[in-house]
């Protein structure tokens, strides 16, 4: 028996608490008088002699609990001594089953090269050997596979849509390593076509995998490699109904590229685009579709990029690239203020948004704040007041059923304040924070709002906003708020005062600005971050959207306002899978390979899957390289971890932590019971 | 339980203090509590008319027989036969031991002893008390006065166990130094040797005493209910024993109850009334085994 963390058996000495207890300890007794003791003492012999022993036999058991529960903690290992065998030799197989193995050059892909030479290395193998057989596309191990079964494993293995880990391979390697038998004699045969993303991955690995034998084998194209793949592609611009996209095509051959790139949406595709690509170039092509002008509704447009044939694999020749377009709607912004100046600045920030944005426009009204009414509010989008009034308490109810309705109210602040209006809309929960007293404090605005994405504010702003330098903008005073319980704050100040608070109010919102529009309190609207700080507020409505993932990134998806918690959506494979909606984004399970996700039922939304970038690169390894980086990951004749395995020899290891387990939860039931006997 | 027999409760007497009330409550209580008792009419009664002869008192003259008959008839009256009874008390100090802490046995025999005194002495008999423990301490020879009730109830009251039993040598001198025969009440737990026991209560049967025998014996000297360890020390030899009472219990009532079952046997055999005595029980039980031994002797 050998034990993991000896240390712990120090704590059997704990045994000796119960042995000094039964030397120290008397016994706890009445002392009574008594008459009749002749009648008593004739019995009394064998009763005493009787409790000795029982004294004892609860000693024992206690002892024998502490014990076991030391060698509990001990991990102990039994090792039986085992028939004694002869040595067999254990094969490590690592397969490269990665999209790009599914290269043809003509007669016969890589990964069928690749099957063919495990097939032939495991069976020129001894017949009693064992083989471990890692597919490296998905990291997943098959284990102690006798020579029928390495066969039937490596005919069963196919392609995935991804790129090989390596990580998983050399793990399973050490752990192979460190429990095999002594005398046992482990190889790894690796089968990859190394390309370029696959030899970075064994470039990496700090911690080398000693193996008895090492061998490897390149599966490369015979002749010049001809691939050509989309690696990137985004949206450039949609105007007039026409959608422009730019493409990054890159050549990974070695053989000049002349093909085609179209972009189809729907029914919608574009001119084809004639592309022309020397070896190992690089260049991006302009790709522009009519989907026609934009509804007022946001529209999700699955665009599938692809080019024409003529390579040796067509997995990377088209990507998936899911837009999201907002409803082309003019928004309507009310201005109230006290007086024209006072919202002048705001005024020139959102005329020049509304000059800047190629999409939506913006329509402004501005008024005092006597003239707010019901059919004001019925007419905007937004509202933004340059601080709260005794109107605005006045017209309380009707704030409240503009935001429920789906509008926003941005509301500034001075250091004047009606405290009557704020009570009113505080009850009727329009307020994202209750401002209280002034503090005339000078502070700087803190230049990283809330990281996350939260619906109602332009996160692109945002960041934006941080090139302005705001972090040197100066305010010369705030209010002391408490936020509203369903309220966040987006953005403090420096001292960790609320700047920003945000709070989600039926189908809009109410944003709280804790600095003015005029000098009162803050010199924000004044500086040149007004536009940026009025686009953050105002949202992102207006932005086009990309929902474009790789294989292995975990998909994503914001969520237009929507009760639902549930959607089903159908994966690559074209099953159906159930994803969970959370804080306005909808969490996609495994998209099983590449093309696309999408929702099922309304709002069908969609994600495009592509391959991981330069999967495909089939950019040939340097052989001599290529030996270096196995040999140094792979070194031969190390000596290994001296584990438990090595002390052992024939000895075969039994961690016996279950029985010890059992056995103290039998000693700890049967000691109540006794020890409770013994009491009578 | 009846108001009456509250007044036999040994508790409850344990609570009067005063050794004359408790004799009073005790027989009183008894007496209350049957209906019909059948143990009325042991006063002077009726027996027969003789003629009238000088000399004879008047008072005996039975005047409606002269009214009817001009002859002068007197009135024969059975006459009282008066016994003397001698209570014998162990004051040993085992006699002192109260299992549930709530009544001794010494206490339950005095107010045995009081209740029996206060019945002898309203029946007119002579009343002697003895207390004892490994030789006489307290003599207090037989009057049939009431007003001897007093110094009986005195002694009792003031009686403190002590000492070492040596009931046999007792009876023995008992036995030797007393010449009229009447009735032995033997108050004791009677835990000394067997043998000399019985050889002490034969002595007295020779003499021809009517011999009543109340065992005093505790719940726990009986049962032994006690739980978990104890060390039990003897009041007499000072002998000390540290046990698990459960463990003896089922042995030691085993033979308790041999040790009663002989002396129950070797007493009935010897023509001597024995009665086992609970201190948890009522007196009641005592006193009606003397008033039916007194009735046979009548």
């Amino acid at each position: 028996m050998s034990f993991i963390e000896w240390i712990f058996l120090l704590g059997g000495l704990a045994v000796a608490g119960p042995l000094i207890a039964h030397l120290l300890a008397k016994p706890r007794f009445k002392r009574l008088p008594f008459t009749m003791l002749r009648f008593l003492q004739s019995g009394q012999v064998q009763s005493q002699s009787r409790r000795k022993l029982r004294d004892l036999l609860i000693l024992l058991l206690r002892c024998a609990i502490i014990i076991l529960i030391a060698l509990l903690f001990a991990r102990p290992i039994l090792h039986l001594r085992s028939k004694p065998k002869q040595a067999k030799h254990l094969y490590s197989l690592g397969l490269d089953n990665s999209m790009s193995m599914a290269y043809s050059d003509g007669d016969t892909s890589l990964f069928d090269k690749l099957k063919d030479s495990a097939v032939d290395y495991v069976r020129v193998a001894e017949p009693d050997s064992l083989f471990n057989i890692c597919a490296l596309a998905s990291g997943n191990w098959q284990e102690e596979l006798s020579q029928d079964q390495a066969l039937a494993e490596i005919n069963a293995l196919d392609v995935e849509s991804t790129s090989a880990t390596i990580a998983d391979f050399l793990s399973g390697l050490r752990r192979a390593n460190r429990v095999k038998h002594p005398d046992d004699t482990m190889s790894v045969f690796v089968l990859s076509d190394f390309t370029p993303i696959t030899l970075h991955q064994f470039v990496r690995i700090a911690d080398p995998a000693g193996m008895d034998e090492i061998d490897y084998k390149p599966m490369l194209s015979s002749k010049p490699v001809n691939n050509a793949a989309i690696v990137e592609a985004h949206v450039v611009s949609m105007a007039e109904g026409k959608l422009t996209i730019s493409v990054a095509v890159v050549n990974y051959g070695a053989i000049p590229q002349e093909r085609r790139l179209t972009a189809q949406a729907g029914s919608h595709e574009s001119p084809p685009v004639n592309i022309r690509l020397l070896p190992n170039q690089r260049e991006i092509y302009p790709v522009q579709m009519d989907i026609g002008d934009a509804g007022p509704e946001t529209s999700f447009w699955p665009v599938e990029l692809s080019l024409s044939e003529g390579d040796g694999l067509q997995a990377d020749d088209t990507f998936y690239l899911a837009v999201s377009i907002p409803g082309q709607n003019d928004v309507n912004v009310l201005l109230v203020g006290e007086s024209e100046h006072e919202l002048f600045l705001l005024k020139t920030a959102m005329d020049t948004l509304s000059r800047m944005s190629t999409y939506n426009a913006l329509r402004i009204r501005q008024i005092s704040f006597d003239k707010v009414s019901a059919s004001d509010l019925k007419w905007a989008d937004v509202t933004v007041c340059s601080t709260i009034t005794d109107r605005l308490g006045y017209v309380a109810p009707d704030l409240k059923d503009f935001i429920n309705a789906g509008g926003k109210l941005i509301c500034f602040t001075t250091e004047f304040i009606a405290s009557g209006a704020i009570k009113q809309l505080w009850q009727q929960g329009v307020l994202a924070a209750l401002p209280g007293k002034c503090v005339r404090g000078r502070t700087y605005i803190q230049p990283k709002p809330c990281d996350h994405h939260i619906s109602g504010v332009d996160h692109t702003a945002a960041k934006s906003l941080s090139n302005y330098r705001i972090d040197k903008i100066l305010l010369k005073g705030y209010l002391e708020c408490e936020p509203h319980a369903n309220s966040r704050c987006l953005w403090q100040l420096q001292n960790g005062s609320g700047f920003v608070y945000l709070k989600p109010l039926g189908k809009g919102r109410s944003i709280f600005v804790n600095t003015s529009a005029d000098d009162s309190l803050g010199t924000f609207t004044k500086s040149n971050a007004s536009v940026a700080f009025c686009q953050y507020l105002l949202g992102q409505d207006n932005q086009i959207d990309e929902h474009c993932f790789v294989r292995d990134e975990r998909v994503i998806l914001p969520l237009p306002d929507t009760a639902k918690q549930e959607f089903w959506v159908e994966t690559c494979d074209g099953k159906k899978r159930r994803a969970a909606a959370a804080d306005m984004s909808l969490l996609i399970p495994d998209p099983a390979g590449i093309g696309w996700v999408k929702t099922l039922g309304k709002p069908t939304l969609y994600a495009g899957i592509n391959l991981p970038p330069g999967e495909t690169d089939m950019t040939q390894p340097d052989v001599a390289e290529l030996d270096n980086i196995m040999k140094r990951v792979f070194p031969a004749n190390v000596e290994r971890d001296v584990s438990s395995a090595d002390v052992l020899g024939d000895k075969k290891p039994r961690p016996i932590w279950k029985v010890l387990a059992w056995a103290i939860i039998l000693l700890l039931l049967i000691e109540p019971a006794v020890a409770n006997r013994m009491r009578r | 339980m009846k108001d009456s027999r509250r007044y036999l409760d040994p508790v409850f007497l344990s609570t009067l203090g005063n050794m004359d009330l408790v004799a009073r409550c005790a027989v009183e209580g008894f007496f209350s509590g049957l209906h019909p008792s059948p143990f009325h009419g042991f006063s002077v009664e009726y027996s027969d008319h003789r003629e009238y002869h000088a000399g004879d008192e008047l008072k005996f003259v039975d005047w409606k027989v002269f009214g009817r008959s001009d002859k002068l008839y007197i009135k024969q009256f059975q006459q009282e036969t008066n016994t003397t009874a001698y209570i014998l008390l162990d004051s040993s100090k085992s006699m002192s031991f109260a299992g549930d802490g709530k009544i001794s046995k010494m206490d339950y025999a005095s107010f045995l002893a009081a209740a029996l005194s206060y019945l002898m002495l309203s029946q007119s008999d002579s009343t002697a008390l003895t207390l004892f423990a490994e030789t006489v301490t307290k003599y207090i020879p037989p009057h049939s006065k009431r007003t001897h009730l007093n110094m009986i109830l005195k002694t009792l009251q003031h009686n403190k166990p002590a000492g070492q039993t040596n009931l046999a040598g007792v009876l023995h001198t008992f036995a030797e130094t007393t010449k009229r025969r009447g009735i032995v009440i033997l108050i004791s737990d009677l835990l000394d040797d067997r043998d000399d026991i019985f050889k002490g209560l034969a002595h007295l049967k020779f003499l021809k005493h009517d011999v009543i025998v109340f065992q005093t014996m505790d719940h726990q000297e009986l049962n032994l209910d006690y739980e978990g360890l104890i060390q039990f020390e003897d009041l007499e030899s000072k002998q000390k024993m540290r046990t698990f009472p459960r463990s003896l219990r089922e042995g030691y009532r085993r033979r308790v109850a041999e040790f009663l079952d002989e002396i129950e046997k070797t007493t009935g055999n010897t023509g001597i009334d024995y009665c086992l005595l609970d201190t948890s029980q009522p007196l009641d039980r005592a006193l009606v085994a003397y008033l039916a031994k007194r009735k046979r002797l009548m």
